[in-house]
């Protein structure tokens, strides 16, 4: 009888705990995305909603769809509803500022993933190092390139660029021009504008390759665009493995699951890799600590620096991709 | 007496249908059926938003009223409001950012480090609206021109303008947004007049997410072009020609309506009403945006117009109307977010709507027509 006392005892005190604990930490976050078109947005997505649900955080999402004024309209949906916390994954740097000051201006706290504002003073703004991790992944590339040349012969380079209202894009293209810059003599760079979006990518890459047929080496500014560049290249006799004739080296950045699979087959030879889950993960924790500490305009720069998963190191670093984790069902 | 209190009710049930009021107590009956359900639908805060989201839809919607009147529709609005949003940008800009621009055709033609072509001029702001009206009223020209004189199909004419002028806006700024605009801009955009505090006097400190905004320039703006809209349509002989020629073209014509000028001046008013709304968005929105009006924006537009009772065939349009149609269209579309649907599931909902309401119009239109026979 005593002990089965004790035994109710503790469950109500542990289902109490359970409860208050609950209540006490379980905050209402918005989650405003501008779409979900790459596998990059579609895993941040995955992982931040279902981590907030599993903490028993409950979560507001919307899908701009692409569309910046719906997204401001989403974030004033969700202030109005009085949210403790915002994450947003904004359609572009303009916007985002925008949107950083909407929230700010009513006191809630608001985390930018992966795609920062043009002015990086305000909010909590969680983003990769895209210049150096560009860098990075095209210095493989270019000195492969290099290695297999005749010393006076110039190269053909082309970058993907992305839609550089996007502060990433901008990064990217840094990143891809600080590589390509140590050996300018030695590189011709052909820009082909894709906005972030596939069949743009398409229709400038055909034309530009079709006017430069010889192509050294490619960057393309985030993996998402790769079936893409096989559709242009594929057709041509130019999509081949690694030491296969014509062979052309090709680099990305993102680390998705396509890239990660590209590599392992030998198609592409390196790409920039932003840690995805380092990135989920601090926009999370960042806005959960800001609520807990109840500081309504927290302003702070989260760097992923990442890094570049190579041929070379593909033996030793596959698993540090988030890519290469979810192809591997991790 | 059984069977004459349902031909009374039924009679009265049908003049509600008809009334021009009808959308206007079908959005209060949505907002008394919902709003036990969704608590935050009738706060201070929300009501605040559904305003401001419905001023400058107002005015696209307006300027898309007077084509439909005319039994035509306008489909180059959106990339109008694109190609605005960065012409008035690029003449004000207050700075112009080389790492982003230094590869477009306007950089330092129109737009440099220093700013836009017309920053530090004392009426930059205004000037910069007036020349961008212009731009925008000439593609409505260019679009009456070839719907009244060369008789092509209104949709083929806005359609390929829309592909034309959008290709345009994204081509001047290499697809780019142009921010740092103006304060005074901005403001016109989301600038309040007044706004309201509801709560104790003894607070010493009000915290500023219990502020709301009441009366803004974006109000201010859109009931005047709703207003001047309003006597344009429904209280001159303007607006009755309009209608006349929506209902009969031929019949017009051998009436002496000036068929032709008035079929261009619809044109004209759509696209300077776009172009105003461009301002609206743009100064929300902090930059002007090449790819603003873009995707399924025409929806929202047509949608609106729709709902309110005007008439896709032409001859019926009321200004009061599209005022409520895009109350109840933005009211659809905050609920919906409201209840945190997918933005699949919330497309959906607008489009079945949009189709309801088409049927309705048809409905409304027979109703009418046996009740004049």
């Amino acid at each position: 009888m005593k002990s089965l006392k004790y035994t109710m005892a503790a469950a109500i005190l542990t289902t109490a705990g359970l409860l208050s604990s609950g209540s006490a930490h379980a905050a209402k976050i918005c989650f405003a995305f501008q779409d979900l078109e790459t596998e990059f947005w579609v895993a941040g997505h995955k992982a931040i909603t279902e981590t907030l649900k599993a903490s028993n955080h409950e979560v507001l999402e919307s899908n701009a769809n692409e569309d910046a004024n719906k997204q401001l309209e989403q974030v004033k949906d969700c202030i109005a509803q009085n949210v403790d916390g915002i994450i947003v994954i904004p359609q572009d740097g303009e916007s985002a500022v925008t949107i950083v000051k909407e929230s700010q201006a009513a006191d809630i706290p608001i985390a930018v993933f992966n795609r920062p504002p043009t002015d990086t003073s305000k909010g909590i703004v969680v983003v990769a190092d895209n210049k150096t991790i560009a860098e990075q992944a095209v210095d493989y590339v270019t000195a492969e390139a290099l290695a297999k040349a005749p010393p006076d012969k110039k190269l053909n380079a082309i970058i993907i660029v992305g839609d550089l209202g996007d502060p990433n894009a901008v990064g990217r293209k840094d990143g891809f021009y600080a590589s390509i810059n140590k050996n300018k003599d030695r590189f011709n760079v052909i820009e082909v504008a894709s906005k972030w979006d596939a069949a743009t990518a398409l229709a400038n890459l055909e034309a530009a390759v079709t006017a430069n047929p010889q192509v050294d080496l490619l960057f393309t500014s985030s993996d998402f665009l790769f079936p893409t560049i096989r559709s242009v290249f594929e057709p041509r006799g130019m999509w081949k493995k690694r030491g296969e004739e014509g062979h052309v080296l090709m680099a990305g950045l993102d680390g998705d699951k396509t890239a990660c699979q590209l590599i392992k087959e030998g198609f592409v030879d390196a790409t920039g890799v932003q840690d995805l889950f380092f990135e989920a993960d601090s926009a999370m924790n960042a806005i959960l600590a800001a609520i807990e500490a109840k500081e309504t305009q927290p302003n702070k720069i989260m760097p992923d620096p990442g890094f570049a998963l190579t041929q070379a190191n593909l033996g030793t670093d596959e698993m540090r991709m988030w890519g290469c984790k979810l192809l591997a069902g991790k | 007496m059984m069977a004459t209190q349902i031909t009374s009710l039924n009679r009265r049930f049908t003049n509600i249908f008809l009334s021009d009021y009808f959308v206007l107590y079908m959005s209060l009956a949505y907002v008394i059926v919902l709003a036990p359900f969704l608590p935050t639908l009738l706060t201070p805060q929300n009501l605040s938003n559904v305003l401001s989201n419905t001023w400058p839809l107002l005015v696209v919607a307006i300027g898309q009223t007077f084509v439909l009147a005319v039994a035509g529709i306008d489909l180059s609005q959106g990339a109008v409001i694109g190609l605005t949003s960065i012409l008035c940008a690029m003449l004000i800009a207050v700075t112009g950012n080389p790492n982003v621009l230094s590869n477009a055709p306007i950089w330092g033609l129109v737009i440099n480090e220093d700013g836009g072509f017309l920053n530090g001029l004392p009426l930059a702001v205004p000037l910069a609206i007036i020349v961008t009206l212009f731009v925008a009223a000439g593609v409505g020209a260019l679009n009456g021109i070839a719907v009244a004189v060369m008789g092509m199909p209104a949709f083929m004419t806005t359609l390929v303008m829309m592909l034309i002028v959008s290709a345009l806006a994204i081509y001047l700024p290499l697809s780019e947004n142009i921010n740092q605009l103006p304060d005074s801009y901005v403001a016109l955009g989301k600038g309040d007049i007044v706004s309201v505090y509801f709560g104790t006097k003894s607070e010493s400190q009000i915290s500023r997410r219990v502020i709301y905004s009441l009366f803004t320039y974006p109000m201010l703006i859109s009931m005047t072009v709703a207003f001047s809209a309003h006597v344009l349509l429904n209280r001159t002989v303007f607006g009755r020609q309009v209608l006349a020629v929506g209902a009969n073209r031929r019949a017009s014509e051998i009436s002496g309506v000036p068929v032709t000028r008035i079929i261009i001046l619809v044109f004209v008013i759509s696209a300077v009403c776009a172009g105003l709304a461009s301002v609206l968005y743009s100064g929300r929105l902090e930059a002007g945006r090449p790819t603003l009006g873009a995707g399924t924006f025409l929806l929202d537009v047509i949608g609106a117009a729709v709902i309110g009772g005007t008439s896709l065939f032409g001859g019926k349009a009321k200004i009061k109307w599209t005022f409520f149609g895009v109350l109840f269209f933005v009211l659809l579309s905050n609920t919906l977010n409201l209840m945190n649907l997918t933005a699949f599931v919330v497309d959906m909902v607008k489009g079945g709507v949009i189709l309801s309401a088409a049927l309705l119009d048809v409905l409304r239109t027979k109703l009418l027509r046996e009740r004049t026979t």
